[in-house]
């Protein structure tokens, strides 16, 4: 146990790059996700084209993305960080459910919401801002947070190109110190801990949102 | 004639390929209280959500105080307003519904608040105390800080009303709004429409209560198959009815008079 004591600093460090990561993505992501739902309401095309690339994202591990983006990315001429590369790829991946979860949660409101709302001359942003937005983001938040989790997870995919964060110093210490059974499950624990942390987060937020 | 608070001009409203409305001329008066009766499916509703754009018409025009609603002609087109300019007429017309609507997230006071304050500009403080005045007047002052899940059907279609009344709007539409309420609840709701009639609001109202259309009308308008019938004062049409269909549904309520409390 002593080893995973003496390694936690540098652990945690790692722990500080995915939570880095997590957040680079997760708003993008969420951001990306919320506006592809509201745009699809509209513009009908739009939606097919969503349709067709959350199909293609459901299809394909995220890991076999990671790695084709970072070995076409050079070949592009584009040199982009490792860093950015992964979080274009976690944000374009996450961005495609959470279009999905948000449209679920627009989805719930009666029409009469909306209805009510014109009636009272607010005009459409302001009708979504505060009437629409906050009864869809309410029902979407427990899938949301699913994905976030998720999203964190996937962070450690990010080690197998090489990008230093939690897993990859956690490779890095066992490789080291022989000691796999500790430091795993150090880095689990952080792992968790930041989920449940968020977690509490999100739901302390509804709370105080009333 | 003084120009009319609200023309309805030969209205003409398809879903798929049935008419559901004919035709529809209306005009009502400044202060006028027009009550508007007539057989399920007959259009009612429609007419009233095309009068505020929530239903697209195809024929027809509709004017508020002399401006046009929904649609503007440009030489012979007929141009769908965009949304702002529609939200601006809205904001004008006063809508209550069947089912209230309310905005659950919210507390009484900011469903009241919200839409003077961001429609109308008013600050927070002007917004408050018209909520709070219109609340008293409702007899739910003592309501403002709950949530409509927290009232009875008749209070939160009473904060329904004082929500479109905030506004000031030109017009009050009203759709069938003590239908869904328990039979005790819905002469709380009717006290409040009468004394807005009786304060000279503009207003039309659907409704199966005839004993109300009976005391607060100035004109009952019959409607049936998407088309009026027949209209008149109260004591005409519901004394003496021109039109057969008017007399025979008319009878149909005659017989259930008891009922309709008022
Ligand atoms: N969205 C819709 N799509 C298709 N048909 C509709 C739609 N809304 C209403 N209708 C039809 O239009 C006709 C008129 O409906 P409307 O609701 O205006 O009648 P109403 O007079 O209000 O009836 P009620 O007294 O039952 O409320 C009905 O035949 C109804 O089935
Ligand atoms: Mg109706």
């Amino acid at each position: 146990m002593s080893v995973a004591l003496e390694n936690l600093p540098y652990l945690l460090r790692g722990a500080g790059m995915t939570v880095l990561l997590s957040v680079a993505a997760a708003v993008p992501a969420t951001l990306a996700g919320l506006c592809m739902a509201l745009a699809r309401r509209r513009t009908p095309w739009l939606g097919s084209l969503l349709d067709g690339w959350l199909f293609l994202m459901r299809g394909i591990p995220l890991i076999v993305l990671l790695v084709f983006v970072y070995f076409l990315l050079p070949r592009t001429g584009l040199d982009l960080p490792p860093f950015w590369g992964v979080t274009l790829v976690l944000a374009a991946y996450y961005a495609a459910f959470m279009s999905e979860v948000f449209r679920a949660g627009f989805d719930a409101l009666p029409n009469a919401q909306w209805e009510a709302g014109r009636s009272l001359g607010l005009s459409e942003p302001l009708l979504l801002f505060h009437v629409i937005g906050p009864q869809a983001l309410r029902v979407a938040l427990p899938a949301h947070l699913n994905l976030c989790a998720s999203l964190i997870k996937g962070t450690s995919l990010a080690s197998v190109i090489g990008l230093w964060e939690l897993t990859l110093a956690s490779l890095e210490v066992v490789e080291r110190t022989l000691a796999p059974f500790p430091i795993f499950l150090s880095a689990a624990g952080i792992y968790f801990t930041i989920c449940f942390a968020l977690d509490r987060l999100a739901r302390r937020l509804e709370v105080a949102n009333g | 004639m003084a120009e009319p608070m609200l023309r309805l001009d030969s209205i003409e409203k398809r879903f798929g390929e049935v008419d559901i409305l004919r035709g529809v001329s209306l005009d009502v008066q400044r202060g006028e209280a027009v009550v508007l009766i007539g057989p399920s499916g007959s259009g009612k509703t429609t007419l009233l959500r095309c009068i505020n754009m929530l239903e697209d018409y195809h024929a027809g025009s509709v004017s508020l105080d002399g401006a046009p609603v929904g649609y503007r002609l440009e030489g012979r087109e007929r141009i769908r307003m965009r949304d702002s300019e529609l939200a601006a007429v809205r904001a004008d017309i006063g809508i209550v519904f069947q089912s209230y609507n309310l905005f659950p997230h919210m507390t009484v006071l900011a469903n009241i608040m919200l839409a003077p304050m961001k429609v109308r500009k008013l600050s927070r403080d002007e917004a408050e105390a018209r909520a709070r005045d219109l609340l008293l007047l409702m007899g739910l002052a003592d309501k403002a800080d709950l949530h409509p899940a927290q009232l009875s059907g008749g209070q939160q279609q009473r904060v329904a009303i004082a929500r479109a009344l905030a506004m000031r709007p030109k017009i009050m539409l009203f759709d069938e709004v003590t239908s869904a309420l328990d039979p005790e609840r819905v002469a709380e709701v009717l006290t409040a429409m009468r004394q807005l009639a009786s304060e000279g609001m503009t207003m039309v109202v659907v409704t199966h209560e005839m004993a109300f259309a009976r005391d607060v009308a100035d004109r009952v308008v019959f409607m049936e198959g998407g088309l009026i019938v027949e209209q008149g004062p109260p004591q005409q049409l519901f004394g003496n009815p021109a039109a057969e269909r008017t007399r025979q549904f008319l009878g149909r309520f005659m017989n259930a008079e008891g009922r309709t409390c008022g």
